[in-house]
Parts: C-alpha cells; structure tokens; sequence
C-alpha cells in the first residue's frame, strides 16, 4: 500500500468519496448466515459427543441437551433450523443467479498474480514481519477473501448436503448405508474448517483497525474512496472509469432528449 | 443411597429346547420387521456319532455389556448405556441409522431395523422391567432357560440362580466387553456358538479419527492462535486514525 505517495489532501479528498461495495441482498444474506451459523454451531457441537469423538467437553453436550431438553430435541432444531438456513441460500443464489451470482463470481472470485503476491506477503505483515514489501494492487476482493469465498461455497454445499442425508437418513436404504457413514464425519469436516475460515475472516473484517470500513459495508454497503483506494485500487480504479463511462452516457442521453434552445450544462453525477 | 441395579441376563442352556417361544414372545412385544430378529437362539448342529449325539442350545440377545463397544462407536450418544440400571438402549428419536454400532458390537446383536432406518436391538423390555414385569423372552421361558434381574439384589432370581454355580461370560481373548449375560452351562459347549468377534471399523469411522478430528483441530487451533497473535501485535503497533480510512 503506497500510502507515502498521498498527501493529506488528497486522503481528505479521497475520504469524502463514497462507492457501493456490496448490494442490499448481499448484505441481507450475509447477515442471515452469519446468525444461522450462530445457532448451528453451538447446536451441531452439542450433538457430537464429546466423550467418544473427542472435540468439545462433554459438559457442552450437556448444555446443549439441557437446553434443548434432550438429545432427539437437539437433533430436531438443528436440523430445522440447518433447512431453513439451507434452502435459504439456494433460493437466493437461484433467485439472484444473474444479478448477484454471477457478477460476484465473475468479477470477485478469480485470483490473479497480484492476488498470489498479496497472499505471499498480508499474512506476514499482520505480524510485523515482510514490513518493506510492496502490497499488489487488490481488486474489490484481495486473495484471502477470494480464496475464503471458495472455502464458504464448497463449505457450504458439503454441509448442507451431508445435512440433509442425515436428515433423511430413514430414506436410505440399509445397503447404501455408507453414504450416512460418510455424512458425518464430511459434515464435521467441512463445518470446522469453515468455521476456522470464518475465525479468520471476523478478526479481518470486524477487529483490525485497518478494515474498518469493510465492516461498516457490511451494514450499509457503502466504503470510502481512501479505503477503497488503499486496499482494493483495481476495483476503486475500475469503479471510477464506470463511473465516468456512465456519466458520460447519461449525459448524452440528457443532451439528445432536451431540445437545444433549452440546453443547460449537464448535471455533475454524484452518488 | 439406593443401590443402584445392575440388571443382567442368566441364562442355562441346558434348559432350553429349541421352542423359540421366546424369539416370538419378543416379536410379539417389539413388532419387528419380518427377518429380523432381537434374540436367538443359537446352535452348531448335533454333535457326535449315531446313535450317540447330544445338541446344544444357546440363547442369546444383547448382553447390555458394562463396556459397550456399540456406545463407543455412537457419534452422537443416541446409543447409551443408562446410568441408574445398566441397560444399553437406543434413543430412536435421535438416531440416525447410521450403523456403526452395528458394525461395533462384537455379538451381532444389533441390526439396522428395516421399517424404521433406526438401529434397533434387545432393550431388555425396559417398559416391563421399569413396572417390575421380566422381559418377554423371560417371562415366555416356560423352561426357565432364560432368567433376568438384578446382580446387585441378593434375592433376585438371577442371584439366587448363580449362587454356587461356575458361571460363564461370553468373551474371549480378543474381546472382553464384560457383558452382562451369564451362561450357566459349561463353557466348551455356548463357547463357540456366542464367543464375540471383533470387527474392522468402517471407513468412514477410521475417517473421523484420523482425519477429520485432527485435521479440524489443527486448522481451527491454527485460525484462533494466528488471529490471536495478530491482535497482540495490534495492540503494540496501535491505530493511525489520520493514514488509514
């Protein structure tokens, strides 16, 4: 990050400037997951027993089994609850396949070399080391969040599956008894290092000083032109150039329609 | 502090004649899938030459072992072990039918029930046992091959029955679950026909333990301590409210 080449000004300047990070229905399904994966985290842990499959106290599974008053309980809200979250997300992601998926996908996911640079040196400088290296331009996501945003997907897709096939394990039949085997352990698997993504990815977004303006888009969407600039200057370039390009046609467009006698100078876009 | 029960299985073989009264006793009490069965009767066939053969009967169920391999293998404790009596029951509610405790107990006295998905297996007729009735096998046994009740009464039926008598655990040098059915016969004579075997753990168990427990404590142990670590160095380092956005 070339902050040395900026002066106090132009980093005023540049604060002042607004652009959309995430839409209003990505924010909502974040959010929507994040509170889901409060409720299925502590819930799914309590149903591993912690005495056989050593991983939590068994005093958790205690907990949890008193609180939801038994272990069929226990079972039964998760799994409710995992469908709600589930279904959830396939509806929106089919739903908004072509206004949200695919634009995120196509212009968020890709990694490039800057993207691999980046991973080679971000991570040694959150602990002071790598200090003198040069971070590469980062588009609207750096390689960590991209390379989280595989972690989710894949995550998410093998936990809601193997859910579902414990779900509605009474449907399988005894000789495909395998597939339930499997389901769990791949559940367990894929939840806990989703989940080890995510420890990652809340420090990042929500604790360090550096992206505090990443947090505060995840409410309301928006991150100044500093922030945007410093940490993510290929899209803030990006979103500049649409910005013009859009302008430029919205006042053509405004010029062709007004008749000449009334011509008046277009106005300046501002979002 | 009442005693708590540790309620157990007695059963002479050389009382038992084959009638099976007690399988369709069980079946009639348990309503299970035609094919599969929560008791047995075994037997290796007529032994000896004509005319001089002589046959063994030996029946047999869970033996709600003190050291259940089933509830060792459960992932979610659906199968348990119950604290006041000692009986090894299932909670179908939350079992999942996924069978690695059948796979786990060593007697084969368990099976996936094929109407319910549900492991399913000889629960001692807790119902009955609970309103102070046997078993329905027991209570079936006109022959009195097959005794029930509790080890820690001296009065039971089943202490009285073992008083003074060479009693035999079903077990062997590979297994030893310390089972809670005494065989009150010699032992060459149930000893191959309910002696355990132990099985192979499936793939998918080998999975949880090699794999994907360690490999989920590592990454996690791993997030947690690097964020932890770069918290600290934030504390030391501090904010630059003017340089950063």
């Amino acid at each position: 990050m070339s902050r040395e080449k900026l002066t106090l000004e132009e980093r005023e300047a540049l604060r002042q400037q607004t652009l959309v990070k995430h839409y209003t229905a990505n924010i909502l399904t974040h959010w929507f997951n994040a509170a889901m994966w409060l409720l299925l985290l502590p819930t799914g842990l309590g149903i591993l027993l912690g005495k056989v499959y050593p991983f939590v106290p068994e005093a958790w599974n205690n907990l949890m089994n008193q609180i939801f008053g038994g272990l069929a309980p226990l079972i039964y809200w998760h799994s409710i609850i995992g469908q709600v979250w589930f279904f959830v997300l396939i509806f929106n992601v089919f739903f908004g396949f072509r206004k949200y998926f695919i634009p995120f996908a196509a212009t968020r996911m890709f990694m490039d070399k800057d993207d691999w640079k980046w991973l080679m040196i971000r991570p040694f400088q959150m602990f002071g080391l790598k200090k003198d290296k040069e971070l590469p331009p980062q588009d609207a996501y750096n390689g960590g969040q991209k390379l989280y945003s595989y972690l989710v997907i894949f995550g998410t897709v093998v936990i809601g599956v193997t859910g579902l096939i414990m779900t509605y394990s009474e449907s399988i039949p005894t000789s495909l008894q395998w597939i339930i085997q499997w389901a769990m352990p791949l559940h367990f698997l894929a939840a806990g290092l989703t989940f080890a993504g995510v420890i990652i990815h809340v420090y990042m977004g929500a604790i360090m000083p550096e992206e505090r303006q990443a947090f505060f888009s995840m409410f309301n969407g928006k991150v100044n032109g500093l922030y945007a600039y410093l940490h993510h200057r290929k899209w803030y370039e990006r979103k500049m150039a649409e910005k013009a390009a859009w302008e430029d046609h919205y006042n053509r467009q405004l010029a062709q329609s007004q008749p000449p006698a009334d011509a008046e100078p277009a106005p300046q876009g501002g979002d | 502090m009442a005693l708590k029960k540790r309620y157990a299985f007695v059963i002479d073989p050389a009382r038992c004649i084959d009638c099976r009264a007690c399988m369709v006793a069980c079946r009639a009490e348990w309503n299970t899938p035609a094919g599969q069965t929560r008791i047995w009767v075994h037997s290796d066939g007529p032994r000896g030459q004509f005319p001089n053969l002589s046959q063994t009967f030996v029946p047999a169920q869970c033996h709600h072992c003190e050291d259940p391999w089933c509830v060792s293998a459960c992932p979610t404790g659906a199968t348990f072990k119950r604290d006041s009596d000692g009986l090894v029951l299932i909670d179908e509610e939350a079992c999942i039918g996924c069978g690695l405790c059948v796979n786990a107990c060593p007697y084969q006295a368990r099976f996936r029930n094929l109407e319910t998905g549900k492991a399913d297996k000889c629960s001692a007729c807790f119902h009955r046992v609970e309103a102070g009735e046997m078993p329905a096998c027991v209570a079936t046994c006109i022959g009195g091959a097959r005794l029930f009740g509790d080890l820690n009464d001296p009065n039971s039926t089943v202490s009285q029955a073992i008083a003074g008598r060479a009693v035999y655990r079903p077990i062997n040098d590979q297994v030893n679950t310390r089972p809670m059915t005494l065989y009150l016969s010699p032992p060459d004579a149930s000893a191959v026909q309910v002696s355990p075997s132990p099985r192979q753990p499936v793939p998918a168990e080998t999975f949880w333990h090699t794999v994907a427990l360690p490999v989920v404590k590592a990454a996690i142990a791993l997030a947690f301590g690097g964020q932890a670590l770069a918290f600290i160095f934030q504390l030391f380092k501090g904010e630059n409210e003017y340089e950063e956005a």
